[in-house]
């Protein structure tokens, strides 16, 4: 697949390399690299798709509320993946546990309860969760 | 062989994104100033909603089945059409983005079970970016595109449709309507009619003398894609009235983003001039450059942006500037490019559209004389140098108020999930 930009504005990009004003010519002047965190965060250009979390329902899985999910469509969901889920109506976020008899949706908090699935629910995995964006600042 | 991918319903499709209580109801995108419905969900559309319906006409339906309503939310669908082609490329080397939700796959050289190919290819946009794709693959792009609309007309077929044996090309073609043909314009259909030419079967059995005559070569090569001969290769632009292209193969190749950025801005010019001239507004302008694909050892890019104009849009300082901005997208470093090009598709009658843009020629006139002032002081100090201050999107807005949040090119506006 070809390099797309998919996304609007440029993505945050690192100089290791500070000026040099004076003196010898470096011997990094011709090297020009950086570290550009979209291709550490973003495998999938076309099926990544970034959430904001609202509620404290996932907590203990060290998802709070204001930080940003990194969701990709293209990794088929697995036993014990923490996934966006589509339930009767309503997207949520739980651990997602798989069995033969269907899959229960399991909190991280233990105010919660989990949530079994049955053929009855609304039910589809819609994206699983690769990171969490996680502000430290104020 | 080729495959023509062709995304349902897109618009309502990308609506339904981040709205999956949205599947299996009724959803309609209006136009511009929330007119008219410009796309509408297969549940819409079996409600009655006629396609370009006023708002002001469908709101008793609208009300009475819940109809969801959306304004154009143009920076969603654009990013979801850039998502869609991407997973093409991952199909075929060469991919034509036709329209915002339209593309021909060259499959040359691919062997593969070309049914099952069309099933992945639809199974793979589906998955990765949740937009319904249905996609034709035939031996010409004219039946690649009837083999997609089959698609959409029979669930079973999973998206995926590979029409090649002629017993099964003839059982289709005889029930295919002549005026949805790509290619054949509403002009044709009124001859053809006459003649008692109904279907795509008709047409294709027609002498060929008798469609050189009639059609000129265009219509010509139709009749022969109808018959399983391609005639239409991967750059070749559609034949038919409905767009206009100008591209031109570079002497040398182009590897400064300025130079690139002038060429398109002079094709650009171009094809304002000719749609003035036939009196039209495009709907979807599509800017494109090639490298050359004949060099072996050379990197190879084969790009195309989409600018949508929901309104319709002949003007000079819209769509030049609009080119411009896409090419920019378009250009990187690094590629020596071969080939470029602007075309607008979508194209609708200036007289229809309200305002009549060309009611004050006078002001038209003045359009193309600052266009020309414009054009030869960034031709002295380099693109860009004088810019329009409304350079921005080529999209104009007033009334959205309906519209989505910018969920994939906005931060403040992506999707929030409750836990």
């Amino acid at each position: 697949m070809e390099p797309q930009q998919l996304f609007e504005g440029s993505s945050p990009e690192f100089d290791f390399l500070g000026e040099v004003k004076a003196g010898f010519p470096s011997p990094a002047e011709s090297i020009r690299e950086h570290l550009d965190l979209t291709s550490l965060l973003v495998r999938h250009r076309a099926s990544t798709f970034f959430f904001r979390v609202d509620g404290v329902s996932m907590v203990e899985a060290d998802m709070d509320e204001g930080d940003i999910l990194i969701v990709d469509r293209a990794l088929e969901p697995y036993n014990g993946c923490r996934a966006v889920c589509f339930l009767d109506g309503e997207f949520t976020v739980k651990t997602v546990e798989i069995s033969e008899n269907g899959a229960v949706l399991r909190p991280a908090n233990p105010a919660y309860p989990p949530i079994p699935v049955g053929p009855e629910n609304n039910f589809s995995v819609w994206g699983v969760v690769t990171w969490v964006i996680k502000k430290c600042t104020p | 062989m080729y495959a023509l991918a062709d995304c349902n319903n897109f618009f309502a499709s990308c609506e339904r994104v981040f709205r999956p209580e949205l599947n299996g109801k009724p959803v309609i995108v209006l136009s511009n100033n929330d007119g008219c419905a410009v796309a509408r969900s297969n549940e819409a559309k079996a409600l009655g909603i006629p396609m370009g319906a006023p708002l002001f006409k469908i709101r008793d339906i609208v009300k009475a089945n819940n109809v969801a309503v959306f304004s154009g939310n143009y920076a969603l669908y654009g990013e979801m059409s850039a998502r869609v082609q991407a997973v093409l490329r991952e199909f075929s080397p060469s991919v034509e983005q036709y329209s915002i939700d339209e593309a021909f796959l060259d499959l040359t050289g691919i062997k593969a079970d070309f049914d099952a190919y069309a099933k992945a290819i639809s199974a793979r946009c589906w998955r990765d970016t949740s937009i319904p794709v249905s996609v034709g693959i035939a031996p010409t792009k004219t039946l690649a595109k009837i083999a997609s609309k089959l698609c959409k007309q029979y669930p079973k077929l999973k998206g995926g449709c590979y029409m090649h044996r002629p017993q099964d090309i003839e059982k289709v073609l005889r029930k295919f309507p002549v005026a949805d043909v790509w290619g054949i314009g509403r002009r044709s259909v009124k001859k053809l009619d006459v003649m008692g030419v109904k279907t795509a079967w008709d047409y294709a059995q027609l002498p060929e003398e008798t469609v050189r005559k009639l059609f000129a070569l265009p219509g010509w090569r139709t009749r022969q894609e109808l018959r399983g001969i391609p005639c239409i290769g991967l750059e070749d632009l559609p034949q038919d009235r409905q767009s206009i292209c100008v591209s031109r193969s570079f002497a040398h190749e182009i590897t400064q983003p300025a130079q690139l950025a002038e060429q398109v801005a002079n094709f650009a010019e171009a094809v304002v001039e000719k749609l003035r001239k036939q009196g039209s507004l495009a709907l979807e302008m599509v800017v494109f450059a090639f490298t050359n694909r004949f060099k072996e050892n050379a990197p190879q890019a084969h790009e195309a942006r989409v600018v949508v104009f929901p309104e319709g849009e002949a003007d000079y300082r819209k769509l030049v500037p609009a080119a411009v901005r896409a090419c920019q997208e378009i250009y990187r470093p690094g590629y020596g490019y071969k080939k470029a090009g602007v075309v607008v598709t979508k194209l609708m009658s200036a007289v229809s559209a309200t305002g009549s843009l060309f009611a004050d020629s006078e002001a038209a006139q003045r359009d193309a004389r600052l266009s020309g002032a414009i054009e030869s002081i960034n031709r002295s100090f380099g693109p860009g140098a004088i810019r329009f201050g409304v350079q921005g999107s080529g999209e104009v807005y007033s009334t959205r108020e309906h519209q989505s949040p910018h969920y994939t090119t906005r931060w403040e506006d992506i999707p929030t999930v409750k836990l």
